[in-house]
């Protein structure tokens, strides 16, 4: 399997990749850290004649937090946002969705953006990032916008990104005190593998340590794209934190969730896996927001 | 279309090559470079055959652009016996461990077994296994690289780390 033919370029800056993107609209890729896309050009599933690297472009492989504001860049590796401290701090569903993500090899090369951008349903990344409320934040000709991550995905393999654009951030507010993260992946194997069920979970208690101020439920592979569960975050809210209520979340999850029969699995027992995984994610979301 | 000149640096040793954009690591690794430890199975990422190091992390050569190693720090399996008679301890203990049968998969799970040695010098049993969750092996049924890996570890680990 060899790849098709590709001219390749290289910018050195947000803008300039945005003018080489723009000089070949329609016949040109971005690429990041190519496991999928690569994978994709292999299969002869596609063939743009113009690969756009960011690997020059400065900046796009940095986090920071300004303002009540995290900024991601989406050049960063799933290796690095797993062992990151300031993820694990600032937007701890995201390092433990990276964690889990394929083999060491590909977490070296696979990007956050790339996990974005490519809209599988049962994404490692794009699963925790719904979770956390991220944005994503595309450069165009004609400038920037922001598109909240729910209305960013469209359909497996869709997003509103227009073929001129490049994610060049994921921003999401800053966690409030008191906040914890729980991400749970249900695979026919420990690795390698892509999700049958996948569940990120973020939750934050009121001062009192007890009562859950806000809460956010993500499911991945039960849906065209990833979805969120607002129905689990509306039993949960103004309640204590604990087994019963988080297994109310998990049957309300299961409800939001609109899986499909396939050779992986049934939509019934994915259905099931979602009122179990998201009991478990809340659990775990609880514990880190205890500081445990 | 044009060739663009790229500069490996591979084991230490530092190449010029010209290569064509959609040529991958590995490819040059073992097409321009004759470095030919480095295998491809899958071509897909799936199997690890193709594992290198890059700049200290293990990647899939095969998903890897020739033109996005520019100027990186490669490590094959090439680069790690200091000689005929010198072999590293992770080698060493494939051998001894009878860890080798076909030998196909055997310089990808090395290096991937490099990259989690480097990064965890004392790994639990579980901790070996997911290091080489990315490498397959059609022949051993792992069981005899686990043990190599866990021996190298050992004798690898400085006086008073692990066992
Ligand atoms: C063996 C193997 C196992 C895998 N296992 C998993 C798994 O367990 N879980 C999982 O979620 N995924 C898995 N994947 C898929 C893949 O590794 C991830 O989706 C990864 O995050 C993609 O990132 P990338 O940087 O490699 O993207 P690329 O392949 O470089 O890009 C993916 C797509 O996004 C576009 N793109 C990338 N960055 C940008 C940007 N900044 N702006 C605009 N467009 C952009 C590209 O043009 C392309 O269409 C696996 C892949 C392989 C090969
Ligand atoms: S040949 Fe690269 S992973 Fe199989
Ligand atoms: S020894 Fe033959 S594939 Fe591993």
């Amino acid at each position: 399997m060899l790849l098709p033919r590709f001219e390749y370029h290289q910018p050195a800056s947000l803008d300039e990749a945005v003018e080489v993107l723009g000089q070949y609209a329609g016949e040109a890729a971005v690429l990041a850290g190519g496991t999928d896309l690569l994978v994709n050009m292999k299969h002869q599933a596609m063939a743009p004649s113009h690969l756009v690297s960011l690997a020059g472009v400065e900046g796009l492989d940095q986090a920071s937090a300004d303002g009540g504001r995290v900024t991601v860049g989406p050049l960063m590796s799933a290796a690095v946002l797993a062992q990151s401290e300031f993820i694990a701090a600032n937007a701890g569903a995201l390092a433990l969705g990276a964690a889990v993500l394929g083999s060491p090899q590909v977490r070296t090369r696979a990007t956050v953006g790339g996990n974005v951008c490519n809209a599988r349903p049962a994404a490692d990344m794009s699963v925790p990032l719904l979770a956390l409320g991220a944005r994503a934040v595309l450069t165009g000709p004609d400038g920037q916008r922001q598109v909240d991550l729910e209305e960013f995905f469209v359909g497996p393999g869709q997003t509103v990104r227009a073929p001129g654009e490049l994610l060049s951030a994921l921003e999401m507010d800053a966690p409030a005190p008191g906040t914890g993260w729980g991400y749970q992946k249900l695979g026919l194997r420990k690795a390698l593998e892509i999700s049958l069920v996948n569940v990120a979970a973020a939750l934050s208690l009121e001062d009192d340590g007890k009562t859950i101020k806000a809460a956010r439920v993500a499911l991945g592979a039960v849906a065209p794209t990833p979805i969120l569960a607002p129905g689990a975050a509306e039993v949960l809210v103004g309640q204590a934190a604990g087994g019963d209520v988080f297994k109310a979340a998990g049957q309300k999850a299961a409800a939001d969730a609109k899986p499909i029969d396939d050779h992986r699995g049934s939509a019934w027992y994915r259905r099931e896996m979602v009122a179990v995984l998201t009991a478990r994610a809340l659990n775990q979301a609880w514990a880190r927001a205890q500081g445990q | 279309m044009a060739k663009e000149i790229i500069e490996l640096i591979v084991n230490g040793d530092r190449y010029e090559v010209a290569v064509e954009p959609w040529r991958t690591l590995a490819e040059v690794l073992r097409e321009d470079l004759n470095l030919t430890g480095t295998k491809i199975g899958c071509n897909q990422g799936d199997c690890g055959a193709c594992t290198v190091l890059m700049e200290g992390r293990s990647v899939s050569s095969c998903l890897t652009l020739a033109a996005e190693a520019h100027q990186r720090e490669i490590v094959t399996i090439e680069g790690l016996a200091q000689g005929p008679e010198d072999l590293h301890p992770l080698q060493e203990a494939f051998v001894e461990h009878g860890a080798v049968q076909c030998g196909y998969c055997t310089p990808g799970m090395i290096l991937s077994a490099k990259h989690l040695l480097d990064h965890n010098p004392t790994p639990s049993e579980q901790e070996i296994r997911q290091g080489l969750s990315g490498n397959l092996c059609r022949c051993t049924g792992y069981s005899k690289i686990v043990e190599a890996i866990g021996a190298a570890a050992a004798k690898m680990a400085p006086a008073g780390e692990g066992e």
